[in-house]
């Protein structure tokens, strides 16, 4: 994005009086993307302000006021707390892989009920479509017991099938507005070329859809990072829990430590941040990847 | 390089995981139901056994108590050298969920927590406790206080063994009382006065939390007491009387009254429990009517500053002239408990472990985590702060206790209980329509 | 083409996976809730076969239509709020300067977790010292409202909270779907004289349809099963007022002990959920060919 192309959304064929008026709608526009952008902001600086006072600080001093003595010490307290450590790399890991699944094989089906010819195509969309509409909480008792049976319980795999499972359907709705959109002519070259459906989805459309992919993945890898219930419900031992049970650690019979909570949001935000700080860029070039090929 | 072999292999691993938990399905109950069926109370001392332990005191927050546990734990791992204890622990909400779901698949853990009366009965129901009458009778045998064991028992048997204790005083901030020149109320009338001259002056008379709905009914509980007297209150909770009882219909007026009076903070009935605590504690709000497990955080707890905690104090929910209640008539009873899973491989072994769990519990939780135990405690052995020391007294002396309403009725009846309270001070019930739903819920 | 594109032993390679995986973890808990929908259970004991009893009770149950009402306003709300992100996303799509930096600040909320997101509304609503009160009464409102606390303002100023927390999800949706479109339709469109409006109504909005649809589907479906943020800042308070199914359900189920007609509850959810999804494809499918043809 440089400077010279900030004025072609406006349009080569304006005359000069109206040229004013452009300049101040883009004074104004600017007013008011940077407020949003403080508003958007002001979360994360809460979380810190949050993450740095006591219980007593949390209730009395207005939110966005740093505590006179800020407690360091809640950072401490949550990175002592035990196992801290084993939950974070069981949530990097659990994530990864859950989020790559769901995108792959979110993808190939996708890819089966857009491009490809065959009865039933409409109905297997509708399955899909259908199975997100369960509330969560209403799955808990029979999945429980199912994956009791299959052995799995206080097992990772019960929380990758089940993150897979539950993601499945939103990831592939949003594909689909995106597989619709693409170009078939590659395709129909590629095929007169002799290419085989694997190689055609692999190499061409895969890439082609890189933006959206990136979109999916960062839906993906947020929803995994932040659950709780299923990782509650089906894992009992500390070394398969991941980050969110971190904060039960201060949620007391009569009370919570509010400030310890805040410490252990803030740290379980940041490598998520920063994965999406990477991801967003890929979406802009798995645009542009695309476009050159398509 | 996306290959067909690399996607294939990826397929068949994950249609194999699919197998896997599709055949485990209709394979009837295969590998996990085996030894469950005898309930292997007979292992030998030899034998190796681990004893599951699900409890609700993490170590970040319940730090006093979690040292307990695993010391306890610990302890007891010394002396019985075959034994492991692993714990899982979750934060409440979580717990009561996961018990929950552990029940539907008849999975519970061979030692748990659990709650009183209406919230332990499905579970005896179920089959899913089994009695602990013969712990109870052995070295534990008189050890208790009074009336809180049976709280945990149904049909004669008892199916777990307490571990706190709880009585719910008003406590009131002294200062805040000095200033305005009030003394502390013995009478309901009294009260008012109190409740009137604070709100004339801007303070906030009552901190109350109604978003947790079972706050608000224990200022329902006391005034029912206070007005109707505790065998109408108890019989009504048990279905053998009728909330339109006249006096228990004055109590439920006398709540919308105070409410009219603005004696609650502002936008009680949105508040959390938590953020209510913090408006007494912030010396916003100058009375607080909650159990005596907040003892620590107004005598040792050092996250609150030590003024505030030298300006707390307590008074008895004051009686109502012409009603029918006892000022030693508390509102309150056992917290949690333990209980042992019917199921359990190891009942023997976790039986062993609930006992000697109580005892040393009872031995250190005053003066290592601030609870109360549900056996009785020296206190003139133990170094306690005057507040611990005078409600332990208060508790000698009580006329009565009545156990918490939503405790006491079965979960159904509970619910319509603790919804019905925050309508009533919502003003979104009259008396009339609060008393009839609590009928029909007590009678179904 | 057709025949490549027909290979069955293919489409069962990229289907059947994904298929048998939500056949045994969503498609079995959604056969067994149907089930326990026609029981009487407290999710403990035996079950009692009662037919269609939890159902005929549901009919009559006005708490439950109440709360299914609150589902059906947030389900429109969250519909309408698409507009005001297809709005931001086309300004953020747009070549502007510093609009990559502005799409990774106005995405960030979306990455907090629910307990943070609800920590934080608390605290803009708390009744006396939150953020909104204090500014109210800086500008002279007397008495402002305990905006959690009033049961005719409650579900609004929920509403609040759950649009902002998913503005992220559907703008960087949005934003992609925007990116995607080739640059040189647009350049195609400037060059005759289109200015931007036109270009973003006439280009983008038709080429983004298909994105357009999905979401509003997603939205619906997303809101009628909302649970979050209402379980933990007003827990369906005060007296019922911000109820909705999903946290009926839950209320039944986990609290009531009444698993029966918690299931009965999560079906019936399921029931509206298809119907909704049903119309809004028939009313997007009739939009499509009146703007084709």
């Amino acid at each position: 994005m440089t400077s010279t192309t900030a004025g072609q959304l406006g349009g080569a064929s304006r005359g000069k009086g109206s040229s004013v008026l452009l300049k101040l709608g883009y004074a104004l526009l600017y007013i008011v993307l940077i407020v949003v952008a403080a508003l958007q902001l002001f979360p994360l600086v809460w979380l810190l302000f949050f993450s740095l006072k006591s219980n007593q600080e949390v209730f009395n001093l207005p939110p966005l006021s740093l505590p006179t003595n800020p407690r360091w010490e809640n950072y401490g307290k949550v990175w002592s707390a035990g196992n801290i450590d084993t939950y974070f790399l069981n949530s990097v890991w659990i994530t990864v892989v859950a989020t790559a699944l769901t995108v792959v094989l979110g993808s190939l089906v996708t890819y089966a009920i857009t491009r490809m010819k065959w009865k039933g195509s409409s109905l297997v969309l509708g399955l899909f479509m259908v199975a997100m509409m369960i509330p969560v909480h209403s799955t808990l008792i029979p999945l429980f017991s199912m994956f009791n049976k299959a052995g799995l319980i206080d097992h990772p795999l019960s929380l990758i099938l089940t993150y897979v499972a539950f993601n499945m359907p939103i990831t592939i709705m949003i594909l689909l507005g995106f597989y619709y959109a693409l170009p078939r002519e590659v395709e129909e070259a590629a095929i007169i070329d002799g290419c085989s459906v694997n190689r055609m989805f692999f190499q061409i459309v895969l890439p082609m859809t890189g933006s959206v992919i990136a979109t999916t993945s960062i839906i993906n890898m947020i929803y995994n990072w932040n659950e709780f219930i299923f990782v509650n419900t089906f894992i009992s031992s500390d070394s398969f829990k991941t980050l969110t049970v971190g904060v039960q650690n201060f949620i007391g019979q009569y009370t919570t430590d509010w400030g310890a909570i805040g410490a252990t949001l803030m740290i379980s935000i940041l490598p998520i941040l920063v994965a999406f700080l990477f991801l967003s860029d890929r979406i802009v070039e798995g645009m542009a990847a695309g476009s050159v090929k398509g | 390089m996306f290959k067909k072999k690399w996607s294939i292999t990826l397929m068949t691993t994950l249609c194999l995981a699919m197998v896997a938990a599709g055949c485990g399905n209709n394979g009837n109950n295969g590998a996990n139901n085996e030894g469950s069926a005898n309930g292997g109370a007979a292992e030998s001392d030899s034998k190796k056994v681990t004893v599951n332990f699900m409890h609700l005191w993490p170590e970040g927050v319940s730090a006093g108590q979690n040292k307990i546990v695993n010391q306890i734990i610990n302890d007891y791992q010394a002396e019985h050298t075959n034994v492991t204890i692993k714990q899982e622990v979750l934060d409440n909400e979580q717990y009561k969920n996961k018990l929950k779901v552990l029940s539907a698949s008849n999975q519970l853990p061979d030692v748990g927590v659990t709650w009183a009366a209406g919230f332990l009965q499905p579970y005896v129901e179920g089959n899913l406790f089994t009695p602990v009458d013969d712990v109870l009778g052995g070295e534990l045998n008189g050890k208790f206080v009074a009336g809180t064991t049976e709280a945990y028992a149904v049909d004669g048997k008892t199916y777990a063994l307490p571990l706190e204790f709880n009585i719910a005083p008003i406590y009131y901030n002294k200062a805040i009382f000095e200033k305005y020149n009030l003394e502390v109320p013995q009478t309901y009338d009294q009260f008012k006065q109190v409740v009137k001259t604070l709100s004339d002056n801007g303070v906030a008379p009552i901190a109350l939390g109604n978003k947790d709905r079972w706050t608000g009914s224990l200022w329902y509980m006391y005034m029912a007491d206070r007005f109707a007297g505790q065998e109408t209150l108890s019989k009504a909770i048990k279905g053998e009387a009728s909330f339109t009882d006249e006096n228990l219909m004055k109590a439920a007026t006398e709540v919308q009254s105070l409410v009219d009076g603005n004696a609650f903070v502002k936008g009680f009935n949105g508040l959390s429990n938590e953020e209510a605590k913090s408006e007494f504690t912030n010396e916003k709000a100058a009375m607080y009517l909650m159990g005596t497990w907040e003892l620590p955080n107004w005598t040792t707890n050092a996250d609150i500053p030590q003024e505030f905690r030298d300006k707390v104090g307590f008074f008895k929910f004051p009686t109502v002239e012409g009603g029918k209640g006892d000022i030693n008539s508390w509102v309150g009873g056992p917290g949690v408990g333990l209980f042992v899973a019917e199921n359990s491989k190891v009942k023997a072994e976790a039986k062993a472990f609930v006992e000697y769990f109580v005892t040393k519990w009872g031995e250190q939780s005053v003066t290592g985590a601030g609870v109360i135990p549900a056996t009785k405690v020296d206190t003139s052995a133990l170094e306690l702060p005057q507040l611990y020391i005078d409600l332990f007294n208060e508790m000698n002396q009580a006329s009565s206790i009545t156990l918490f309403a939503d405790v006491q009725m079965p979960a159904n009846a509970a619910e319509t209980h603790l919804n019905m309270i925050q309508s009533l001070f919502g003003k979104a019930v009259t008396p009339e329509k609060f008393a009839q739903e609590h009928d029909a819920a007590v009678a179904k | 083409m057709d025949k490549v594109m027909s290979n069955k032993k293919m489409i069962a390679l990229y289907v059947l996976p994904s298929l048998l995986l939500i056949m045994a973890v969503v498609y079995i808990p959604i056969v067994l809730t149907g089930y326990y929908g026609l029981n009487e259970w407290n999710g403990i004991g035996a079950m009692k076969f009662v037919g269609l009893d939890n159902y005929s009770a549901l009919i009559q149950d006005d708490n439950f239509w109440s709360s299914a009402g609150h589902s059906l306003l947030l389900a429109v709300f969250s519909a309408l709020s698409l507009i005001l992100y297809l709005i931001v996303a086309m300004v953020l799509s747009a070549r502007l300067k510093g609009s990559n930096l502005f799409r990774k600040i106005y995405l960030i909320p979306m990455l907090l977790s629910s307990v943070a997101i609800a920590q934080l509304w608390l605290k803009i609503y708390h009744p006396t010292n939150g953020i909104m009160n204090s500014f109210l009464e800086s500008i002279g409102v007397a008495n402002p409202p305990a905006w959690l606390a009033e049961p005719s303002l409650v579900l609004f100023a929920l509403f609040i909270p759950i649009l902002w927390q998913y503005a992220g999800f559907y703008i960087l949706i949005y934003y992609a779907a925007l990116k995607n479109i080739p640059t040189s339709l647009e350049e195609a469109a400037k060059i005759d004289g289109a200015n931007a409006f036109q270009i973003a109504y006439k280009i983008k909005l038709p080429l983004a349809m298909e994105v357009i649809k999905v979401t509003i589907v997603l939205a619906v479906v997303g809101s009628l099963k909302y649970f979050d943020l209402i379980y933990v800042m007003t827990d369906g308070g005060p007296n019922g007022a911000s109820e909705v199914m999903a946290s009926y359900m839950y209320h039944q189920a986990f609290r009531a002990y009444d698993f029966g007609y918690g299931s009965a509850v999560g079906f019936f959810l399921l029931v509206i959920c298809l119907i909704a999804t049903w119309i809004i494809r028939k009313m997007t499918v009739t939009k499509d060919t009146i703007q084709y043809s």
